[in-house]
């Protein structure tokens, strides 16, 4: 990393796998906090998002309900949390104790080639404040990231981090086949997710492994 | 399957569809507001096997929903048609391409029988832009039961694994 520039995505990626306690869920947004995180980290408990932009924070919400037990890490972006700000408001008045959530403040629309973002510098910390976020912080580098990230995972309690990063819009070829349908098998599977049995089974029911 | 009653006319509509969601194993619901279902919303609530979020867009809700069945919550999606018309982008790039099971308890504001004014263009909106979504649907026979027409949708939701949506009058959804 250059000196006085921004970590880039790849650098705070590389703490969080690091960081990462074992059984954590992971849902990431569309593009390269995809992308980039199969290509680092793949294991069936990451849950990526295709597109859909704005929807990685809320469908991580649901996850952290249902699955109170895990710890639900999301990945999502400065451009993706101003098209669904409500969604900062609802984690708020949920408050979940086990989630986590990363925003990646690059001050660009990155997925779509580092087109402007409406408003760049937002104190998106103060803003998850006012949503009622206790644990709202700004981090700029991976020292503090990395700190940031074990004390959240010592301690129950909704934390959001602001990760300032470097754009990223050169996108990350992943590994692995990207298909939804098999994605959401995959997670499911993992973490042993009651499956729905059909009627014809004498189901109609979700029922538990 | 639900032995339902009988003296189906003497049920309370409302109720018989928060029996419903109970017995057949829901254990969240995700709404957004609307006039007809305060009332439903705050039962709910108050149901100790239930969990409800109140989220601040049909959208958002959409996805909160997509995340509680992801982790193994059957769970229904409950707001106005409005939100109907305002998932869109949600309701083709997550809930169908990931093919997420959800029942969507959708008030049918505007219709011939509810025509208040600023109600009536979402009304004539709603099945146009349903079809156009490709979302399977179905308008509740207010001569039948209800509680067998709710456990049908969340069937067809969970076999086919795809959303439904059940369009609701008045009598069916406001307790």
């Amino acid at each position: 990393m250059v000196s006085g520039a921004r970590p880039s995505r790849a650098d705070y990626y590389r703490v969080l796998a690091s960081t990462l306690p074992s059984q954590t869920l992971v849902v990431t947004a569309l593009g390269n906090a995809s992308y980039l995180w199969a290509a680092m980290h793949h294991t069936p408990e990451n849950f990526y998002i295709e597109d859909a932009m704005g929807l990685a924070l809320p469908l991580a919400l649901g996850l952290s309900i249902a699955q109170p037990a895990r710890r639900v890490v999301v990945v999502e972006g400065d451009g993706a949390l101003l098209m669904h700000m409500g969604a900062l408001v609802t984690v708020g008045a949920v408050n979940p104790d086990n989630l986590i959530v990363l925003l990646i403040q690059n001050g660009v629309h990155a997925a779509s080639g580092g087109q402007a973002l409406t408003s760049p510098a937002l104190d998106l910390a103060q803003l998850a404040h006012s949503a009622g976020i206790v644990r709202a912080d700004n981090v700029a580098t991976s020292k503090d990231c990395a700190s940031a990230l074990n004390a959240a995972f010592d301690a129950k309690g909704l934390q959001v981090l602001i990760l300032s990063t470097e754009p990223d819009v050169e996108v990350v070829r992943p590994p692995i086949a990207f298909d939804p349908v098999l994605t959401k098998h995959r997670f499911m599977a993992a973490i042993k997710a009651p499956r729905y049995v059909p009627t014809m089974f004498g189901g109609g029911k979700l029922e538990g492994e | 399957m639900i032995k339902h009653t009988q003296q189906h006319k003497e049920l309370h509509r409302p109720s018989e569809i928060l029996d419903t969601l109970i017995h057949l194993g829901f254990g969240a619901a995700v709404a957004v507001p609307d006039g007809w279902l305060g009332e439903i919303l705050v039962r709910i609530e108050q149901e100790p096997s239930m969990r409800l979020v109140r989220a601040t867009h049909e959208e958002e809700a959409l996805a909160i929903a997509c995340g509680l069945r992801l982790g193994g919550v059957r769970t229904a999606l409950i707001v106005q048609n409005a939100g109907l018309l305002s998932m869109g982008a949600g309701m083709v790039c997550l809930a169908q391409r990931y093919q997420f099971p959800l029942l969507m308890l959708v008030s049918y504001r505007g219709t011939a029988e509810d025509p208040v004014f600023y109600h009536i263009p979402k009304g004539r909106a709603t099945e146009p832009v349903i079809q156009g979504l490709g979302l399977a649907y179905v308008r509740a026979d207010r001569n039948r039961p209800i509680g067998p027409q709710i456990e049908a949708a969340a069937t067809y939701a969970d076999e086919s694994s795809s959303p439904f949506a059940v369009l609701l009058s008045r009598e069916d959804i406001q307790w």
